[in-house]
Order: C-alpha cells, then structure tokens, then sequence
C-alpha cells in the first residue's frame, strides 16, 4: 500500500538519521529537524499554550535530541513516538514550572477541563484518519476529559481527582476504564 | 518486594505509565517493571505508540530561524571517542561483549546542558547487566539521596556485589556494597549524588567485603548500565 510504503520509508529514513546523529553529525541532526520540527513544534504549541514558551522548549528538544540520540533503540520504539515522547516530557515540564502545581478552583471543579474545540481535531483526524480521536469520542465526557487533561496537561491521578473535584480511586477506575475502551475501540491489539 | 500483578493490572500499568498519569510509589514501581521486564516495557511502547497519534492534528511549522538557534547551541567539540574514554578505565580486562552491551550508548558525550526546568524530584533509574540482560535494576530519588538497588540475576559468589558511579570523567566511584539478591536501599553520600546524572553509568564489580568502599575496583564489572533520568 502505498501509504504504508511512505510511512515505512520515513521510518527507515528517521532511524537512519538517528543513527548517525548519535554518532555525533550535525547534518543528520538537521535532517531529523527537517522531517519532524513541524510534528514537534505541535506537540510543544499544545502543551504549553504559549508561542514564545513552545519556541524555546522545541529548541530544547533538539538539544536532548541530539544528547540522546545514540540511545534511540529501533527495535524498542518507533523514531516519531520516541521523539513525540521526548517533546511531550520536555513541554510538561516547562508547564509545571511554569504554572506550578493544579490547585483546586471551586468554580472550576465541577466542570470539565476540556474547553478545547473538539471540531478542528476532528476534522484534523479525519484528514489522519487516526482512529484514536473517533474513539475518545465514544467515552464518557468525564473519563475523556480526563484522559486528555493527563496527555495534554500532564496531570498526574492526584492532580486529575483535585481538578475534577472526585476521589482518587474513582479517577483511578475512570482513566483506567476509558483507556482499556480506548485500546478495544483502536483495535490495534 | 512488589506483590505479582494480574495481566489485567500489568496492561493498566503500562498504560498509565504510557499516559503519564502514576505519580510518587506507583510511578517508581512502573519505572522499575518497565526496565526490567522487556515484556512490560513493549506494552509501554505499544500504548505511548498509540496515545501518540494524539500528537497528529497539531503540526505546525516552527519559525524560519529556529533551526538556527539549535544549530550554534550543538556547535562546539560534542563527540568523545570511546576509546579514549576506556583508556582511562583501570579495569584492563573488561570483556568486550559487555563492552560492547553497555557502552554502545557512551559514545556522545552530551554538549553543555541547556539549563532545563526539571520536576522537582526526578526518578533516576539504570538498568545493569551483561551481554545477556538485565542482572540488577536502579532506582534513585534525587530529593532523598536514596538508592534501591534490586538483584535480579546475580551469579553466586564468596565475594560482595560492590556498586560503582562512573560519570563522565571516567573514573569508577564507590557507592558501597549491596546484597546479592532482593532490594538493598543505601543513601548516597552527599559528595557522591552530583554524580548521579543522565549519562554517567552504573556499574558493580564483586569485592572482598573487607574494606568497602574499597577506593577503586579490583576486577572487571559483572554488569555495567547508564542513568536515564525519566
């Protein structure tokens, strides 16, 4: 399949690069920025919500990127999640820095902290056709919400049970729930 | 030691690991699962593989500029030669395979760290072993000072597991001996947590229990793994 075909090849090609940017070239370096800066600087914009913060935190990444890259095992993880995940680590950080611990908000804690437009993901998902946005939309609201507060935001159980104003084990049985309906729904295995 | 967990609660586990959600104990024990249980640490995989696609939607372009701010931030001197690094060992017997296992990854040296805004108590964790595996798992709270060292497969011996911290300099530091089977909790002295830092390796040799921490070690390490900082 021809989309599969270019999914591997990039794959090949990131690993690749990968490769020789831990062996310390900078040019494999700037071809990793290449194929993935616009991917990452996206995970950075969402999770800090700040142009100027994600700037700097993208910078960031490159720099662990380029330390950490002679550690990238490709029979244990794909290039793209790896460096999503190394994104993702360093945007949470800079936002627990940056704003400190959740407290709780007595005319926030009933809601559901989940204002963010569910259309233009939508529409986004439609285009990636990942199944997993289509799926968080069969869960409950609460669970869902949950779910991405703690991918997006970064928030641990005890954070998640304080923002939404419920006791820990229900969080607990909630975010489990909706991730197992998650996998079922993904059908990935 | 932890109690068995059921299949089900294993891929919870790994999925919350995956989502980021364990905090304190909880966290700690999932950190250690996934080092040193391959098996585990692939169902992590498979979830932040497929939470990732939440990432999808949000593709942007950075600044035109932006590159070039990384690119004068790698500049300078950034590749060690591994065997410059090993010239300094005093271990001259060191078997290459386990040379080879645990310092495939030793080869960049990291630039100067950028100043990066950390949660306040970082998990440490390494991995330590041989060509074959995993011989023993590492865990170190940076705001205690303490480490928990579990063996997971040692080979029976008169002498004493004795742990090092080698940081980037080269040199072997004892951290004291630790028991050859189950979890042993040892605080790190204060002079010696600095050296506990993503990149420097762990390793342990087996010593005479007299005299510990002996000053260097005196045969080649049985297992050897690097600090990630998680």
């Amino acid at each position: 399949m021809a989309v599969g075909d270019a999914y591997d090849a990039r794959r090949a090609q990131l690993t690749d690069a990968l490769g020789r940017a831990g062996r310390g070239d900078r040019a494999a370096l700037r071809e990793i920025y290449d194929l993935t800066s616009a991917k990452l600087f996206g995970v950075c914009l969402r999770i800090c919500q700040e142009r100027e913060a994600a700037e700097d935190v993208l910078q960031d990444v490159y720099i662990k990127i380029w330390a950490r890259a002679g550690r990238f095992d490709a029979s244990r993880a794909s290039p793209i999640t790896w460096l999503c995940t190394i994104a993702r680590n360093a945007a949470i950080d800079w936002r627990r820095a940056a704003k400190g611990p959740v407290m709780a908000d007595e005319s926030a804690a009933a809601e559901v902290p989940d204002a963010r437009p569910i259309a233009s993901e939508m529409l986004a998902a439609a285009q990636s056709q990942a199944r997993i946005f289509t799926c968080l939309e069969t869960l409950e609201d609460r669970p869902r919400a949950a779910i991405r507060a703690a991918f997006f935001d970064g928030l641990s159980y005890p954070q998640l049970a304080v923002q939404m104003a419920v006791p820990l084990g229900t969080m607990k049985s909630w975010v489990r729930r909706g991730l197992l309906q998650l996998k079922a729904c993904i059908g990935d295995g | 030691m932890d109690e068995p967990l059921t299949p089900e609660e294993r891929e919870a586990l790994a999925a919350e690991l995956a989502l980021g959600v364990l905090d304190g104990p909880d966290r700690a024990r999932a950190l250690r699962l996934q080092l040193a249980d391959p098996s585990f640490a692939l169902e992590v995989e498979v979830w932040a593989k497929r939470l990732s696609d939440l990432h999808l939607a949000f593709e942007e372009a950075p600044p035109r500029d932006m590159w070039d701010a990384i690119a004068a931030r790698v500049e300078g001197p950034s590749v060690v030669v591994l065997e410059a690094r090993l010239r300094r060992w005093r271990w001259s017997a060191i078997g290459t395979g386990l040379i080879a296992a645990s310092f495939a990854a030793a080869l960049v040296l990291r630039p100067v760290p950028p100043p990066m805004t950390l949660p306040p108590a970082q998990a440490v964790v390494a991995q330590l072993g041989d060509a074959k595996g995993t011989l023993l798992a590492a865990n170190y709270d940076s705001s205690t000072g303490r480490l928990r060292i579990r063996a997971v497969a040692l080979p029976a011996s008169t002498l004493s597991p004795e742990l090092w911290v080698i940081p980037t300099d080269g040199v072997p530091r004892s951290l004291g001996l630790v028991g050859a089977r189950g979890v042993t909790e040892l605080s790190v002295a204060q002079q010696q947590r600095a050296y506990l830092h993503e990149g420097s390796t762990l390793a342990v040799t087996l010593e005479p229990a007299a005299g510990a921490p002996h000053m260097k070690p005196s045969s080649k390490p049985i297992a050897a793994g690097k600090i990630s900082i998680i």
